[in-house]
C-alpha cells in the first residue's frame, strides 16, 4: 500500500457504473479516506465547486460528451488529476497534453502509481 | 485574362495538330470520364495546353481559364512542399503508382486526386508534352475517414468493455471463495452484457425498446415454470444504446436478486414491472416500478451488496434516480429516468 494515499479525498468521474464501482473499491483498498463519484460532467463540476479533494481521476468521455469542463474546473483550483481513457490513439486536449493518463483497462497498481505521483508532485510544488 | 504568349499559342497549335491527325482518339480524350490535361514540356511551369471536359467538371473551371495556366495552379496549397515533390517525381519518373495530391476547385473547395503523368516524346526522344490524368479520390477519402472513425470507436468500446469485464471478475472474486459461485457470478453478468449487445446489434445500434430490453434481460430467468410469474406492462419506449446497455445490466441484477433472495426464490412469488411517462418540472421522465410480492420475507442483509450498488447507481450517467425499497412484503425498485421530448416508440 502506498502510504501517501492514506486518508486522501478522491473525486472519481466515470460514467460506466461497473467500472466506477470497481475503481471505488480499488481506491478504498489503497487506503483513500473518501471516494466521491460522479457520472456526469455537471455533477462533477458541482462537486469540485462545493467540496475539497486531494486528487481526481476523470474519464475523458462521459456518455458521448467531453469531460473537459471537469478538467478545467480542477485545473482552476489546482487539484491534481489524471485522465482515464479507452482510446489508444493520442487525442488528448492540446493544453492538457502533459497530464497523467491512465489507459483502460488498468489495474490497481497502475491506479496507485499514478495517484501517488500526482500527490508527490503536488507536495513538492507546495513546498516550493 | 492575360494575353497568351507566343509559346503558349504554339503549344496549343501543336495540340490542335494532334486533333486534326488523330480525330477519334482526341474525341475519346475529350469525352472520357477520366480528367486529363496536356502540359507543355518546354516551359518550366509546364503550362496547360489541353484540358478535357472531365477535368473542367472536376475543377469547376472554364476551358479558357485553364489553358496557359501553370500545371500546378489548382494545388490546394501552392507552397505544399510534399505535394510539389510528389508532382516533380511524377514528371521525372512517370511512376505507375501515381501520387495523391490535394487540389482546390474554382469554388475554393478542396479534393484529393491521384495524379498520373506520362511524357509525350518525339521520335528522337525529346519530351514535348506531358500527359496527366487525375482520379478523383473524394469518395475514397470520405470512406477512409469513416473507417478510421469506426475503428477508433470500436477500440474505445472494446477497451471499455474489457474494463467492465475486469470489474465483473474483480467483484466475483472478492465476494466469494467457492469457484462454482465465482464462475456463476461472472457468467451471469457476461451473458447479460452479451444479450444487450445482441439486442442493439439487431437494431443497428440505434437503440432498443424498453419492452424488448426487459424480455431479453429476463429471458434466462423465465424457466422452471416462472414465465407466468413475471408481468411486464408499458409502452415500448426506445432508449439510446448507452442507456439501453445500462438498463439491461440493472434488470439482470434485479432478476438475479429475485431468484436468489426475492420473489422468484420460492414457488409463489411474482414480479410486476410497469412504467408510465410523467411530465415534471425538469422535463419528461419515465417512472418505472419493479414490484415483487409473495416472496419470502425480505432480509435486510442484501442491502449493501454489489448488485444493489449496480442497481442504485447504474443509471447515474443518464440523470436518473433509482430507489431500492426493501419492504417486508417484497422489494420495490423505482427508477425515474429523463426521456427526451418525442422519444420514439419501437
Amino acid at each position: 500500500m502506498n502510504s501517501i494515499l492514506t486518508g486522501r479525498r478522491i473525486l472519481l468521474v466515470e460514467d460506466e457504473t461497473l467500472i466506477s464501482l470497481m475503481i471505488e473499491d480499488m481506491l478504498v483498498e489503497l487506503g483513500c479516506g473518501a471516494v466521491t463519484s460522479a457520472a456526469t460532467a455537471n455533477a462533477a463540476v458541482g462537486l469540485v465547486s462545493r467540496q475539497a479533494f486531494d486528487a481526481a481521476l476523470v474519464d475523458m468521455n462521459l456518455n458521448g460528451t467531453s469531460s473537459r469542463p471537469v478538467v478545467e474546473a480542477l485545473a482552476a483550483r489546482g487539484i491534481p488529476f489524471a485522465i482515464a481513457t479507452g482510446n489508444s490513439v493520442d487525442d488528448m486536449w492540446g493544453d492538457f497534453r502533459d497530464r497523467a493518463v491512465l489507459r483502460k483497462p488498468f489495474g490497481s497498481d497502475d491506479l496507485s502509481d499514478v495517484l501517488a505521483r500526482l500527490l508527490r508532485t503536488e507536495r513538492q510544488s507546495s513546498i516550493q | 485574362m492575360p494575353k497568351k504568349s507566343k509559346q503558349q499559342i504554339d503549344a496549343e497549335a501543336d495540340v490542335q495538330g494532334f486533333k486534326n491527325e488523330l480525330g477519334p482518339f482526341v474525341v475519346a480524350a475529350e469525352t472520357t470520364r477520366m480528367a486529363m490535361v496536356f502540359a507543355d514540356a518546354k516551359h518550366p511551369d509546364n503550362p496547360i495546353t489541353f484540358a478535357n471536359d472531365s477535368f473542367l467538371s472536376l475543377t469547376g473551371y472554364a476551358r479558357a481559364e485553364v489553358l496557359g495556366q501553370s500545371f500546378n495552379f489548382i494545388l490546394a496549397h501552392a507552397a505544399d512542399a510534399e505535394a510539389l515533390q510528389k508532382i516533380d517525381h511524377q514528371f521525372l519518373a512517370a511512376s505507375d503508382a501515381g501520387a495523391e495530391i490535394r487540389y482546390r476547385r474554382k469554388d475554393g473547395s478542396e479534393f484529393w486526386a491521384a495524379l498520373f503523368v506520362s511524357p509525350v516524346r518525339l521520335e528522337d526522344g525529346e519530351i514535348v508534352q506531358y500527359f496527366a490524368s487525375f482520379v478523383d479520390l473524394t469518395a475514397l477519402k470520405v470512406e477512409q475517414a469513416h473507417s478510421r472513425a469506426l475503428i477508433d470507436e470500436l477500440n474505445h468500446r472494446v477497451k471499455n468493455t474489457l474494463a467492465m469485464v475486469q470489474s465483473i471478475v474483480w467483484q466475483a472474486t472478492r465476494t466469494a471463495t467457492d469457484p462454482s459461485v465465482i464462475r456463476e457470478a461472472i457468467e451471469s453478468r457476461l451473458m447479460a452484457l452479451s444479450r444487450s449487445h445482441d439486442l442493439l446489434t439487431r437494431a443497428n445500434w440505434e437503440g432498443a425498446g424498453l419492452v424488448d430490453l426487459l424480455h431479453d434481460a429476463l429471458e434466462p430467468f423465465r424457466v422452471d415454470g416462472r414465465a407466468d410469474r413475471i408481468a411486464i406492462e408499458g409502452e415500448n419506449i426506445r432508449f439510446p444504446p448507452e442507456s439501453a446497455l445500462a438498463l439491461g445490466i440493472s434488470f439482470n441484477e434485479l432478476a438475479t436478486n429475485a431468484v436468489k433472495y426475492g420473489a422468484l426464490s420460492n414457488s409463489t412469488g411474482s414480479i410486476h414491472v410497469g412504467w408510465k411517462l410523467e411530465s415534471t418540472g425538469q422535463g419528461r421522465r419515465l417512472v418505472l416500478q419493479w414490484r415483487e410480492k409473495c416472496g419470502p420475507p425480505v432480509s435486510p442483509s442484501l442491502r449493501k451488496g454489489f448488485g444493489s450498488r449496480v442497481i442504485e447507481h447504474g443509471l447515474d450517467a443518464f440523470g436518473a434516480t433509482v430507489e431500492l425499497d426493501f419492504r417486508p412484503a417484497g422489494l420495490l425498485c423505482t427508477m425515474s429516468i429523463p426521456v427526451p421530448e418525442g422519444a420514439p416508440h419501437e
